[in-house]
């Protein structure tokens, strides 16, 4: 057979549709995705919790320890609470909502896109909040009278916990795209 | 861009140029696992590509230059599920169409899947018409290496299609 004669089968045929969407199938794949999306958002907002939680009372003991309130450790342990309890709020609001979504697809869908949405938001938030709690806490070390050297470590440490939490931020950017791209796919 | 111009382009090109997509699937992934993965991944790089595309290429240029790229990279990524007892476990999202069982082209795209991830991109190509320049253009490969490519390609189909003699070939 000569290439001609190739060229002719694939004319007469490869323009038919070779597939159809299997509607389960896409089912199954968008709640596994859902699922994945969930999962994220609770792991990561019960780790802000604890995080701020548990660092905030730890300042605060140590502000107590001997007896005499030290005002920027009490005041970055404010905050941490504040942060905590903005995270709890937002977790009890995003859990009563799940029961607003359908079990179709497209519902299923949505409220991926929800999750991630709020993911999003909450990353966001997370990576601005560095930045009154690294201030407090450089501002604290100065005031103490310690070098140089070890305000500038912490502030360090502050700016890479920045560039990560900008990193985990455009994770969950392009997380939320895909699935927007899946539910236009879902439309069509 | 707004986000509904973006849709309605993506919506457009899904509808028209859905087989050139399936074309794509069929030939770069091995079962049915594959062919979902590299699908969603497809779509999701056209959509993504709606707001970068000129009016300079035609959509089927473009179309394809995206879908290949997206399969080029996707085939050299991972190991693929291989095997076939994956299959009957999850359902796949692509179901092969019950109108489609000429054995020739069957034969041919399994062909095409024995080529290298390049070759079978110009395969596709070739077969769809498009000039060494175009195809140039997509793969970003020059037109004399096309050339060859083309030539070898040529020369093995035409070699399997006279060994094999089976598939009404």
């Amino acid at each position: 057979m000569e290439f001609e004669d190739l060229q002719k089968i694939w004319d007469s045929q490869s323009n038919q549709y070779l597939y159809t969407i299997n509607e389960t199938a896409m089912y199954n794949y968008i709640a596994s995705k859902k699922k994945k999306t969930f999962l994220i958002a609770n792991t990561s907002e019960l780790f802000l919790i604890a995080v701020n939680l548990f660092t905030g009372t730890a300042l605060v003991f140590m502000s107590i320890s001997n007896w005499k309130l030290m005002f920027f450790p009490i005041l970055t342990a404010a905050w941490m609470y504040i942060t905590a309890t903005y995270v709890l709020i937002h977790r009890i609001g995003r859990r009563k909502s799940d029961r607003l979504f359908d079990k179709s697809i497209f519902g299923n869908l949505t409220h991926a896109i929800s999750t991630a949405t709020y993911q999003v938001r909450l990353s966001m938030l997370m990576r601005w909040n560095i930045i009154p709690i690294a201030i407090l806490s450089c501002w604290g070390v100065w005031n103490k009278k310690h070098s140089v050297w070890i305000t500038g470590l912490i502030l360090l440490v502050f700016v890479i916990a920045y560039f990560a939490s900008n990193w985990e931020h455009g994770i969950h950017q392009k997380r939320k795209r895909d699935l927007e791209a899946l539910q236009d796919t879902l439309q069509k | 861009m707004t986000e509904i111009e973006q849709q309605d382009i993506f919506h457009q090109w899904l509808d028209q140029y859905k087989a050139l997509l399936f074309k794509i699937v069929r030939s770069y992934a091995f079962n049915a696992m594959d062919r979902d993965d590299l699908f969603q991944e497809i779509l999701i790089q056209i959509w993504r590509s709606v707001p970068a595309f000129r009016q300079d290429a035609s959509v089927t240029t473009w179309l394809y230059r995206i879908s290949l790229n997206t399969a080029i990279k996707w085939t050299g990524k991972e190991q693929k599920h291989t095997q076939a007892e994956s299959l009957d476990k999850v359902p796949s999202i692509l179901q092969e169409h019950a109108l489609q069982t000429d054995e020739r082209l069957t034969w041919l795209y399994e062909e095409i899947y024995q080529l290298n991830k390049i070759d079978r991109s110009v395969a596709l190509l070739l077969l769809d018409g498009f000039s060494y320049k175009e195809m140039a253009v997509i793969l970003g490969i020059t037109e004399s290496n096309i050339g060859v490519k083309i030539n070898r390609i040529k020369k093995q189909l035409i070699m399997q299609s006279k060994k094999g003699g089976h598939h009404g070939i």
